[in-house]
């Protein structure tokens, strides 16, 4: 398969306005990823199915990342003015990077038996606006898994034939698979409970022992 | 003891009359069928009583909530495919004596089969003309 | 009859019993399972009613599709928040009397899925359950030991007096409340007249109750 940059370059040129950047993987297997912007997603996805030299056409693999706000720290040097002297001194800037969802799709080519080609899709944030756009209408084998997706972490695809929960019940009301999602507090009983578990089971000791 | 000698036994042991032992039979049968259809009513009377509850009569036993009702309509091509069937079935029914008597009928014989299949078959033609064998 | 006089008796070569006796001889000789799986223990489930383990030598190698015709819920496998009400809901459809064999880590507390947010910590939350089997997936003599502990329990049911069991009582209950799908759990959480958690002790150890 073509490299990355290459590919991006062609998409560019088929998806006019399309924005794509490299996602670098820095781990051993530097399986470096595609971000795409969700106005163009549909557009792109469509090109890497179609394309000739690619012909991505199977989706084997959709699932979701959650990103939490995180607070980066950079350090600057800066000049300051203490004490009558002009000093350069060290200083850390936080910038708190607002938290959002990121859904990463595997993209291989039956046809001409390459791949993975890593597309990722970010919603603009964890709250109200975790909508993407279902690519479901390109890969139908993405169809499940984005119901997964959708149950799991409430990210929401727009385009998506039949967005329900597929794994947890009807009008429930969580998202297990967030970072923030607390779980439902039944450890009113635990045979061999330590750390957090006997913290949990010990809040339940009082009322246990109202019926023995 | 000869046979008529036995027979005379056998009509002394029943009595004058013959059909005493087939009321014997009977009397029999039905106490030997009964008995243990008595003893597990009398046992579930006394021993273990029923609970009936909405769930445990309800219509579906898959576990799921059962919904709707047992009386459902079905298509009426439904009745009309089992009618046609039915029609084949008998046919073949006739057709394998038919087809084993083959070698020792008459020409009437064999003229009359063919007149019987000729009239499934007319049927069976009308029946594909009206539709009957496409569903949905 | 006492003991003492029934086994001189046997030795004389007269058997004696009771209605009671021959009554539980003939039910814990005939318990008919319920054919149903949920995980992978319902594998070795299927493997005990093979012809390896057989376990028809008990006479119970009738798995009924139906609950209305089964005696017995082996609970194989893990038990997801989600199918806990159909599991009660079955339990509720089988006739009395009627016994449950809790199988495996899963569906006895709800084994490694047990701090996950989907898995029920054990089946006898919501409904009696007779025989706990532990082991991941128990192997099939884990089953049939369980099993004959079920008809050594048939066995002691008595049939008169306030001893016995909750099928021949009239105002015992025979359904149990079935869970509902809440907004972050099932609701209840258990069944309070099924189950009441044991306390933990100090170090984590369960305390004893007395």
């Amino acid at each position: 398969m073509e490299s990355l940059e290459q590919i991006i370059t062609r998409a560019k040129a088929a998806v006019p306005g399309a924005s794509l950047e490299i996602v670098p993987n820095g781990s051993p297997s530097a399986q470096h990823s595609v971000l795409v912007d969700n106005e163009h997603a549909v557009a792109v996805g469509t090109f890497l199915r179609d394309d000739p030299q690619l012909r991505l056409d199977y989706a084997s693999n959709v699932t979701g990342v959650d990103w939490l706000d995180t607070v980066l720290e950079r350090k600057t040097k800066v000049k300051r003015t203490i004490d009558g002297v002009e000093r350069e001194i060290e200083e850390t800037v936080k910038t708190t990077r607002p938290g959002y969802l990121e859904v990463v799709y595997h993209l291989y080519s039956m046809a001409l038996k390459q791949g993975p080609l890593i597309l990722r899709l970010r919603t603009a944030n964890r709250a109200e606006e975790a909508v993407v756009p279902s690519l479901t209408p390109i890969w139908r084998g993405a169809e499940f898994q984005e119901r997964e997706a959708y149950d799991l972490y409430g990210i929401v695809f727009k385009g998506h034939p039949d967005l329900r929960r597929i794994l947890m019940w009807e009008g429930f009301k969580d998202y297990p698979m967030r970072k923030d999602y607390t779980e439902p507090d039944d450890y009113e009983y635990e045979p061999t409970a330590h750390d957090e578990v006997l913290e949990k089971a010990k809040a339940h000791q009082a009322a246990n022992e109202e019926y023995s | 003891m000869n046979n008529v000698e036995a027979a005379k036994g056998y009509h002394l042991m029943t009595g004058s009359n013959p059909y005493l032992l087939i009321i014997l039979l009977i009397a029999g049968a039905l106490v030997f069928a009964l008995t243990p259809l008595a003893i597990a009513w009398i046992w579930s009377r006394k021993f273990s009583p029923p609970k009936p509850g909405a769930t445990k009569n309800a219509i579906y036993e898959c576990g799921l909530e059962s919904k709707g009702d047992a009386w459902i309509q079905f298509k009426s091509e439904y009745y009309l495919y089992a009618i046609m069937f039915l029609i084949f079935d008998v046919e073949a029914v006739f057709l394998l004596p038919f087809a084993v008597a083959f070698g020792g009928l008459p020409v009437g014989g064999a003229i009359a089969m063919m007149v019987f299949v000729l009239l499934l078959v007319e049927g069976l033609a009308w029946a594909w003309q009206k539709g009957v064998l496409k569903w949905g | 009859m006492d003991e003492g006089l029934r086994s001189e008796l046997r030795k004389q070569g007269i058997l004696t019993t009771t209605l009671e006796e021959l009554y539980n001889w003939g039910r814990k000789n005939s318990v008919w399972p319920l054919g149903f799986g949920l995980a992978c223990c319902a594998i070795e489930m299927i493997a005990t009613s093979m012809a390896r383990w057989d376990l028809a030598r008990f006479g119970a190698e009738v798995f009924r599709p139906s609950p209305r015709q089964a005696d017995l819920m082996i609970v194989a496998g893990t038990v997801t928040k989600k199918m806990a009400p159909q599991v009660v809901r079955l339990y509720n459809q089988m006739p009395e009397p009627k016994y449950v064999i809790a199988m495996g880590a899963c569906a006895i507390s709800g084994g490694p899925f047990k701090q996950g947010y989907n898995v029920l910590k054990g089946i006898d939350r919501y409904i009696p359950v007779d025989v706990h089997i532990p082991g991941c997936p128990p192997r099939p003599e884990a089953l049939l030991h369980a099993f004959m502990t079920l008809q050594r329990q048939i066995d002691e049911q008595a049939l008169t007096g306030a001893a016995r069991p909750r099928h021949l009582h009239a105002d015992a209950p025979s359904e149990f409340n079935v869970p509902e799908y809440g907004a972050h759990d099932l609701e209840p959480s258990s069944n309070a007249e099924v189950w009441r958690p044991p306390s933990v002790g100090e170090e984590g150890a369960l305390a004893k109750t007395a």
